[in-house]
């Protein structure tokens, strides 16, 4: 298939690892299923310190089920993504350890309190949850197959923060207070979540175009805004005067751009953010103190010298 | 589910020196759970591989699910969440010190052997349960042993694995030698309640007679696949049942109930719905 025929045929659920697609659309797909396995990964690692911290141990498992859970989400994407015969999954997380690997903006913060968490659980993956809900009907199928299942996980985490978030805001003045500082602090960095807005004039969107993504940033951004401002001043939460959000009174908005910092997202976007740098050394820390073992199952898969009974994981 | 002549019937049935014992024993199956969990969860996003990071979560969150189940048991005695974990001293905490003693970055031997010498002596010491003359012990006991089955399996699978590997078969062996004191604390006495939970039939086998099956069984088990086992060994100090223990534990503590602190909270969440028997 050349990249026109694919441009025709594209749809929801289209394409297979059955059918011969030409490079263009297999590194495109990569790109962004590489990009979302690393944004699971990386989210885990910024919120697995608070299931230690949690504070009553049924938050403590829910924190605990949900960092499993965007493991096993970035283990079936990264599934979907060596699929396309462009990159294995042990190349991606390499590049995703050694700097090389690019996620989302939101995970690139540090984030040091329990009241921050549901910034993350409820706003970030509230965000996710659109732009992944439409992701159903891209056309790679393993990443639309994968979507089903990830969505209905996210769905959770989401309301895990709603409850997070409603228990703080409910809870005494110091907790509404301190959640009040940590919401200003990451609103910013949310409404960047979706991109800049989108260049209405000459652009032209590759992974639009074969059907990989079917929704532009701004057409996300205006989903999520509709119904998560309305559930953030419902909780109490009060809407910061910057950056400046006009509403159209039709279900769209307005994010004014030259309130956003938007040298310090292409940075974030680079790796170059001091967070980013602290984030992915850590976790290339922890990774580089267990790849004995690593080696060890390498050297008994090649060699077949490993138990013979089924192996462990 | 069968009851005996010397059953001792539900909370309010208990005079003082039953509850004494019932509360002994639940206390250290409660926190045991629940710090073996917590040193679990240091290996989640830290694990070696994905797979491997799923399995280990999957262990961490059903020892937190058991710890919820045994506190749960002991607030029926009269205690709450925020007494018993996040307002407590840590002194109070009568765990082994073999589940409070934390991993150092990569050594995942530590953690299979840890979780080895652990679920051997969990699996004992529930067969000891299942036949406790207090209920609410039986029928929570029965709950939880399907689940801490899978437990051994992954990690005597682990092992067999590292045991055909020169370099992880060293790791294995220091961590044996580590551990294995500090895995006998699992069998010290809590005070001198002890002779009163046997009585009682609260436990159906002595802490003697379950150290030794759990020697039998770890030697055989190691031994075969080529460890040393240092069976002389004495049991580590501190023990953790007699309330001491090493700093870890009070650095891990202050962890744990940071945010509880911080947000100056007064109550722990439920956020479950009740899962009475």
């Amino acid at each position: 298939m050349n990249v026109d025929e694919v441009k025709d045929r594209a749809g929801p659920r289209e394409f297979s690892p059955k059918d011969d697609l030409p490079e263009e659309y297999r590194k495109a797909a990569t790109r962004m299923l590489e990009f979302h396995a690393n944004s699971e990964i990386m989210g885990a690692y910024l919120e697995r310190p608070f299931i230690r911290k949690a504070p009553s141990i049924e938050r403590k498992m829910a924190f605990s089920a949900k960092v499993q859970d965007e493991i096993g989400h970035g283990q079936m994407l990264y599934r979907a993504a060596e699929s396309l015969g462009i990159k294995t999954r042990d190349e991606m997380l390499d590049d995703l350890a050694n700097g090389d690997g690019k996620f989302l903006n939101c995970f690139h913060y540090p984030m040091e309190s329990y009241v921050e968490t549901p910034m993350i659980a409820f706003f970030v993956d509230g965000a996710a949850m659109r732009r992944q809900a439409t992701l159903k009907k891209s056309s790679w199928e393993p990443y639309a197959h994968a979507m089903d299942k990830i969505c209905f996980e996210e769905g959770m985490h989401v309301k895990h923060g709603e409850s997070i978030l409603r228990e703080l805001m409910n809870g005494s003045r110091k907790e509404q207070r301190m959640t009040q500082e940590a919401f200003e602090e990451w609103w910013p960095r949310i409404l960047q979540f979706f991109g800049p807005t989108d260049d209405q004039s000459t652009h032209h969107d590759f992974a639009a175009e074969v059907g990989l993504k079917t929704c532009t940033n701004d057409e996300l951004r205006n989903a999520f805004l509709n119904t998560y401002i309305p559930k953030a001043k419902k909780y109490g939460l009060e809407m910061p005067d910057e950056p400046r959000i006009r509403d159209n009174g039709d279900g769209t908005y307005e994010v004014v751009e030259d309130d956003l910092d938007w040298d310090e997202f292409f940075t974030v976007s680079q790796n170059e953010y001091d967070g980013s740098i602290e984030q992915i050394s850590g976790r290339r820390q922890a990774q580089e103190a267990v790849q004995w073992v690593r080696d060890m199952m390498d050297d008994q898969t090649t060699t077949n010298s490993g138990p013979q009974t089924q192996a462990a994981d | 589910m069968a009851t005996t002549e010397s059953d001792l019937g539900g909370p309010t049935d208990l005079s003082e020196e039953e509850q004494r014992a019932v509360e002994a024993q639940l206390l250290r199956l409660a926190d045991d759970e629940l710090i073996q969990a917590e040193r679990y969860t240091f290996w989640q996003v830290r694990a070696p591989t994905l797979e491997s990071d799923l399995s280990i979560s999957n262990n961490a969150q059903d020892e937190l699910g058991h710890a919820r189940l045994w506190y749960d048991a002991v607030q029926q005695l009269g205690y709450s969440e925020e007494s018993l974990i996040y307002e407590s001293d840590p002194s109070d905490f009568q765990h082994s010190t073999l589940v409070e003693l934390p991993f150092a970055e990569g050594d995942w031997a530590d953690a299979i052997v840890r979780a080895y010498l652990y679920d051997v002596a969990e699996d004992i010491r529930l067969s000891a349960l299942e036949d406790s003359s207090y209920e609410i012990i039986r029928n929570r006991t029965s709950r939880i042993q399907g689940e801490e089955g899978y437990h051994l399996e992954h990690a005597e699978s682990w092992l067999d694995r590292m045991a055909l590997d020169e370099e992880a078969s060293e790791r294995v062996q220091a961590a044996i030698d580590e551990l294995y004191p500090y895995a006998l604390t699992l069998f010290e006495p809590v005070g001198d309640v002890e002779a009163d939970i046997d009585r009682l039939g609260i436990r159906t086998m002595t802490l003697d007679e379950m150290r030794t099956e759990w020697e039998t069984r770890v030697e055989s088990f190691l031994t075969e696949l080529g460890f040393d086992v240092p069976t002389d060994a004495a049991p580590a100090t501190p023990t953790g049942r007699d309330n001491e223990h090493t700093d870890h534990w009070h650095d891990l503590h202050e962890e744990m109930t940071a945010s509880y602190r911080n947000l100056g909270r007064d109550k722990a969440t439920l956020i479950m719905a009740d899962d009475d028997e």
